[in-house]
């Protein structure tokens, strides 16, 4: 498949701006959000529901409220900021006055029951004006229905509260879903996640990242990887390609391997030779891939060239060889 | 291309068909769209009833959420390991588990929350592994409403690898090339000020340093090379500070920030060493008799970020981040090397050689996106991301070697000097990405989604070509990729998750780099119960090159099944089990040498991986509990592997605020094509555990 024409592009983008201006037209801006089915099906006398208080939710549910005390949501409850005093309950809820009269359930909102994008902008009202969620756009969680109620318990304290912090709890939330990933952490050669030294969180971001599968960015907007491995940032005066134009998993396995240094390949010279069989540059091989084969005097029949790393040492870049000697 | 601008354009029309919404309740006076009750929906998955491991599972049972009245919770948990001793490689043990006995602090956890809020409303510290462990942390967040956050975080790991069959996968016992020794350290700190409620201004600090000893190699051409002990040491330092700009519609992020970095690595050596090649070239044995190598690198980079959130209207979010900085490095090499050395080119043998290296590299760094999610009906979702991410490295190296018969102190016999100075050759990546997504509410249970990426780029190194005044390597990104998924939400009890992904290339980096690969992934969770849990995955990728001469073929596949019971809510019995069956397939052709004769590569990977707890109250004793559990790795393929790390735990109340506990674990690892990296062991702990 090649690159579509621009006008196809074009077509897409207008596609999408003309439905938003659509809708634009439609909606004025700060308009209520459209009801769901079950909203539509209440008799159209009911009368609409007010703000009770969140006192008046104590009443029933004082548990909750008495842990809701010490969740930084409290804010909500006390922070003018956030327009919601003395009703951060029904900040999220919505207005509870005909729940409090019925007692029912159905008669209020319940996030966790809603669709997971509808349970996101309940959340997001408040804090997509946060850096965290800068990327969340991109997020997978957020193209894959998973709300924010899904890992984080809007009520609850402390350990699987509203945040897990330890690693631990971290890595247990996020192997809940990602059983196939935490399985890779059982290998012997790995991150070391299972011993608590590190969490999912410290290599990706779950809220989302402008980097593939959700990656944390460092400083400059650079890989997190950069975070611990700073030795192999650069800039070299010789960067080694992959490095820059792939990242560490054109080599690597970062949740686990059988391979020594969680190499994707069990022998280093078999990694390298894969890339390097190209007969020669410029004049690139037949699809334009980079990577020369090298000199002949590379006996692979030897053992000291079965291991390409042994000489090519700085193989992450370097700084006075244009070989990666040294 | 056709499909998705179909399904783009008929998409909104169908949404357009949706009758028009009554009126609603009164949305929150400063709340954004606030979205509306639906029909009971599946409770999101309780993650946090969810077991992975045992000691996750040991953490969290032991860990109760703090009550509202305390002022004061914690516990400690120290005692003893024991060895009892290493069977087989040592340095694979050191290399793959890497525990030491003695006394430990295993965790140390509490939280203080002071009533008065004078210096802080809630401190929480944790630190775990101390005593020696190769994994040491500590970490503690601080806050006071309104007025303060502040976050610090320790690390010191251990990182040790002297892999036999790494060095040399052909030879018994391998060279000592490749290993290493070494600690990193790794500190952050972060402090976020609430001074108004609109500005935080904030300053954070990275430091991560690595030092200790290894073994690498000092290379002599192509002739030979030698195993030279070397001491490692480098540090990064990064410095940040800025404003973040908090309204209801939108947030603004500008920062500022700095990073200095140094490498001090050395490799010195003052014994007669024969290298690895010891065959005598024209009746000479090469030798290296002495070696004295430095680094200096000195790095340093200030960069400037703007970031910002809007959420312009109900139906309207836009996001976007500017991100400008220049990294430069400044480079001082130095080695003075004494043997008995050939110069292949010259066929001149000589006795010492001298480099010294300087220069700078300059790498300007821009990176930009820019995206935004329009909700223009009320089932369908819009979602549009742009970014660019263009590095240019200007490097300007300058090396210079000397060859001499005699020693370089007398300055006498000089052979040949060379000079190699790459100024003005450049380096650059560019990187661009484009992605539309739409996605669509079929019903309350069905999200349909479907998207296309566009990424391209351009690229040159100076590495990667033959000798050091080669031209520069070029490389074209040209990819199209079309996305779809599938989330259904079958009953309460059951959702299904699909993903799919395929892709065709015009142009791409690499032989083994993602060409015309189709990704696909379904992942099912059923609450069959209120005490069981079910959960599969599968996912499958399938990356084709048929390019002559590439002739790729990669495929892998991922299952896995995972099972939570929780009976009586785990008071006296709970059983967490994960089973994953992975397969890699891999053949690509390459050429082998020295004779360039064309052949395949093949890797192949076909592993069982099992975890699982039982947690099991103990009869008679109040809140006694034994664990069982562990995990178990076995592959076969190209590195036919074992790993199994069974453990049992017990921990038994000794007091109100005190608990008895032991545990056993064995690490046991072989593979089959180098028996002598096998190792095993067994593990013993006892210690206490006190709880306030």
């Amino acid at each position: 498949m090649s690159r579509p024409p621009s006008k196809a592009r074009f077509a897409l983008l207008g596609a999408a701006l003309v439905a938003i201006a659509a809708r634009g037209a439609q909606d004025k801006p700060g308009a209520p959000a459209p009801q769901t089915a079950a909203e539509q099906a209440k008799p159209a006398a009911t009368k609409p529901a007010t703000y009770v208080g969140s006192e008046t939710c104590q009443t029933c549910h004082e548990d909750i409220f008495k842990a809701f005390l010490k969740n930084p949501h409290h804010l909500v409850e006390t922070d003018k900021k956030y327009g919601h005093t003395t009703q951060a309950c029904e900040a999220c809820h919505g207005p509870g006055s005909q729940h409090a009269d019925s007692m029912n359930a159905a008669d209020i909102r319940q996030p966790a029951k809603l669709t997971a994008a509808a349970a996101d902008r309940i959340c997001l009202s408040c804090h997509l004006s946060q850096p965290t969620h800068v990327g969340r756009i991109n997020g997978s969680h957020a193209k894959n229905q998973v709300s924010c109620v899904g890992c984080h318990a809007i009520h609850k304290n402390g350990p699987d509260g509203l945040v897990a912090r330890k690693p631990a709890d971290i890595n247990r939330q996020c192997a809940a879903c990602h059983t196939d990933i935490w399985a890779s952490f059982m290998r012997p050669y790995r991150h070391k996640l299972p011993e608590g030294a590190m969490s999912c969180v410290d290599c990706h971001n779950p809220h989302g990242s402008v980097l593939p599968h959700g990656l944390q960015t460092v400083d400059a907007n650079e890989p997190g990887c950069f975070k611990c491995h700073g030795d192999k940032r650069g800039p070299f005066s010789y960067e080694h390609a992959p490095v820059r134009m792939e990242g560490c998993t054109a080599c690597h396995q970062p949740h686990g391997s059988a391979n020594p240094r969680m190499l994707t390949r069990a022998q280093v010279g078999f990694l390298c030779l894969e890339c390097h069989a190209n007969l020669s540059q410029p004049a690139l091989s037949a699809n334009g891939t980079m990577g020369t084969v090298p000199p002949s005097f590379h006996d692979m029949r030897l053992p000291r060239f079965q291991n390409c790393t042994i000489c090519h040492q700085k193989v992450h870049g370097s700084y006075v060889d244009r070989n990666l000697l040294k | 291309m056709r499909f998705l601008l179909a399904l783009l354009l008929i998409v909104p029309a169908l949404a357009q068909t949706t009758p028009p919404t009554p009126p609603q309740d009164q949305p929150p006076a400063s709340a954004a769209p606030a979205a509306a009750a639906a029909p009971a929906q599946p409770a999101a998955p309780a993650a946090e009833a969810q077991t992975a491991t045992a000691t996750s599972a040991q953490a969290s049972a032991d860990n109760p959420a703090p009550g509202a009245g305390e002022d004061f919770h914690g516990s400690i948990d120290f005692g003893y390991r024991w060895l009892t001793g290493v069977n087989g490689s040592m340095d694979e043990y050191r290399s793959v588990v890497n525990l030491g006995q003695g006394p430990k602090l295993f965790g140390l956890e509490f939280t203080l929350r002071d009533p008065k809020t004078h210096l802080f409303d809630e401190m929480d510290v944790r630190a775990y592994g101390w005593g020696g462990d190769p994994y040491s942390t500590a970490h503690a967040d601080i806050r006071k409403k309104r007025t303060y956050d502040f976050s610090f975080d320790y690390r010191n790991i251990a990182y040790f690898n002297a892999v036999p069959s790494f060095a040399n996968p052909g030879a018994p016992g391998g060279f000592d090339e490749q290993s290493f020794d070494i600690r990193r350290r790794a500190l952050s700190a972060g402090l976020d000020l609430f001074p108004g409620g609109h500005f935080i201004p904030y300053l954070d600090f990275d430091h991560n340093a690595g030092s200790g000893r290894g073994i690498e190699t000092w290379v002599q051409d192509s002739n030979n090379e030698y195993a030279v002990p070397t001491l490692l040491s480098d540090s990064t330092e990064n410095y940040r500070g800025g404003v973040h700009i908090e309204y209801t519609r939108f947030h603004l992020t500008l920062e500022e920030g700095g990073t200095t970095y140094k490498d001090n690595d050395q490799a010195s050596d003052a014994t007669l060493l024969t290298g690895d090649n010891t065959e005598p070239i024209f009746g000479q044995t090469l030798s290296l008799s002495g070696l004295q190598q430095a680094y200096g690198i000195r790095g340093h980079s200030i960069y400037s970020k703007v970031l910002f959130t809007s959420h312009l209207a109900p139906w309207f979010d836009v996001y976007g981040q500017f991100l400008y900085s220049e990294p430069k490095t400044d480079i001082h090499f130095s080695e003075i090397a004494a043997g008995n050395f050939l110069d292949i080119s010259t066929l001149l043998f000589y006795s010492s050689l001298s480099t010294m290296g300087t220069g700078t590299d300059n790498q300007p760094h821009t990176t930009g996106n820019l995206g935004f999610e329009a909700r223009p009906f009320r089932r369908l979702r819009v979602i549009e991301s742009w970014m660019t991410d263009r590095y240019h490295d200007a490097a300007a190296p300058e090396i210079v070697t000397a060859l001499a018969s005699g020693t370089f102190a007398s300055a006498s016999g000089l052979l040949a000097t060379s000079l190699n100075a790459t100024g003005g050759l450049t380096q650059y990546v560019n990187y661009n990405q484009e992605q539309i997504d739409a996605l669509y509410d079929v019903t309350n249970r069905i999200t349909l989604h479907g998207g296309w990426r566009y990424v391209w780029g351009d690229a040159q190194t100076l590495s990667g070509t033959i000798g050091e005044t080669g031209p520069p390597a070029t490389g074209q990104l040209k990819r199209n990729s079309g996305i779809g998924g599938l989330t259904y939400r079958a009953l309460d009890k059951l959702t299904i998750n699909l993903d799919f992904e395929g892709a065709s290339s015009d142009d791409i980096y690499f032989r083994t780099s993602l060409n015309d690969y189709k990704k696909g992934r379904a992942r099912a969770r059923y609450q069959v119960a209120k005490a069981l849990s079910l959960q599969a995955n599968f996912q499958v990728l399938n990356n084709q090159n048929p390019a002559q001469g590439v002739n790729y073929s990669f495929q892998s596949r991922d299952n896995a099944l995972s099972i939570l019971w929780t009976p009586d809510s785990a008071k006296r019995i709970s059983l967490m089990g994960e089973y994953d069956r992975s397969t890699v397939s891999s053949n690509i052709d390459y050429l082998t040498l020295p004779f360039l004769s064309s052949a395949v590569s093949e890797y192949r990977d076909n592993a069982h991986t099992a975890t699982t707890a039982i947690n099991l109250a103990l009869p008679r004793i109040k809140d006694g509990k034994l664990t069982l559990g562990g995990s178990m790795f076995v592959s076969s393929g190209s590195a036919p592997s074992r790993f199994y790390e069974p453990l049992a735990r017990v921990s038994i109340p000794v007091h109100k605020h005190v608990s008895w506990n032991a545990e056993w674990q064995y690490y046991g690892f072989g593979q089959s094509f180098y028996l002598y990296d096998g190792f095993r062991t067994n593990a013993f702990i006892t210690g206490l555990r006190v709880t306030q």
